[in-house]
């Protein structure tokens, strides 16, 4: 597998990435590969029809730095808005947003919405971290209440940004959330979220040991004690964070809904 | 017996896949890599069940593991 990321899935002279170390977002990547790998070979698709996109951040050097795929590194905030772009000029695309929660649902929220609102044809993988990492592990939307930053030594006032709850009621075609201490499942669902006609969106808590002062490896058992799958939770799971796969719905995407207005009027 | 690669150039010394084994066939070491980074080292691979999860954990993608003998 590695000796195929090296010579197929990645830019080999410009590795080691660039992340800090036991980045969450370099899991994520090697998810990804393996999610694209697999489709890949089972689809039988052309390398030619994967696009990524990506915004400005830590989780958005990943995609033009180090993938030797199609991919486009654009404005803040605005990564959703090039994709949709892209997926206008080539329906054939198969587009995949790499993106970080800055640039998701601080700077680029309301695109975030629109693009779920009119379910383009994209597959957004977001890989939320709880803060700005890039810039100095600033407060971010997705801060959960009393979380300490730079910005917030005392404790965070606000509540987080539940971006799934958003996705899904923007109007989303599949909805997931895992971590990155969950490997096999991430996999799975990214491969589905690519094969799935209309937006799907899959957040994936990451971790910042560097900002979050913590070791990696605590981080991801962290994970997995304050997660619980959304089906199987009880009353006192209340307090942590569902994961899963939210919603998963066959609604029309935008290609193929004025696809249906141009046969109208043809002839 | 599966055979590991670590690739010493790409390591940040995370110790993720130490952490994540579930047999620990692998361990951290006293070595340092040339970017001052504590690498992990093979421990025991006869206890190895390529699961390939350090292979997949990775966030540098700096290990891989191969079967080498197929039953």
């Amino acid at each position: 597998m590695l000796k195929y990321l090296k010579e197929e899935g990645l830019m080999g002279p410009r590795l080691p990435l660039l992340l800090c170390p036991g980045c969450g977002h370099g899991q994520v990547l090697n998810y990804t590969l393996h999610a694209v790998d697999r489709i890949i070979k089972e689809d039988k698709m052309a390398k030619e029809k994967l696009l990524f996109i990506s915004g400005v951040g830590c989780s958005s050097r990943l995609t033009s730095h180090y993938l030797n795929f199609d991919s486009g590194w654009t404005i803040h905030g605005r990564a959703l808005a090039v994709a949709t772009g892209a997926l206008l000029a080539n329906p054939e695309f198969r587009v995949v947003v790499f993106s970080g929660d800055g640039d998701m649902a601080s700077i680029g929220g309301n695109h975030f919405i629109h693009a779920c609102r009119r379910n383009m044809d994209l597959t957004i993988v977001c890989m939320n971290n709880g803060l700005y990492g890039m810039t100095g592990g600033q407060q971010a939307p997705t801060s959960p209440r009393d979380m300490i930053t730079t910005t917030t030594p005392y404790g965070n006032p606000e509540e987080a940004f539940d971006l799934c709850k958003m996705a899904e009621v923007a109007g989303a075609n599949f909805v997931a959330r895992w971590t990155t201490a969950h490997p096999h499942q991430v996999v799975k669902t990214i491969v589905k979220g690519i094969r799935k006609k209309g937006t799907a969106f899959i957040e994936i808590l990451s971790q910042c040991p560097v900002h979050r002062k913590a070791n990696p490896a605590d981080m991801l058992e962290t994970f997995k004690k304050m997660t619980v799958p959304w089906a199987k939770a009880k009353e006192e799971d209340k307090d942590k964070i569902p994961i899963g796969e939210f919603c998963d719905h066959d609604k029309p995407d935008w290609n193929a809904s004025y696809e249906k207005i141009l046969d109208q009027y043809k002839s | 017996m599966p055979k590991l690669w670590i690739d010493e150039r790409y390591c940040k010394g995370c110790l993720i896949c130490v952490e994540v084994c579930p047999t620990s066939a692998i361990a951290s070491s006293d070595r340092i890599n040339a970017r001052g980074y504590v690498i992990p080292v093979e421990k025991d691979m006869s206890i190895c069940k390529v699961c390939g999860l350090c292979e997949l954990m990775c966030p540098d993608f700096a290990i891989a593991i191969e079967e080498t003998d197929f039953k």
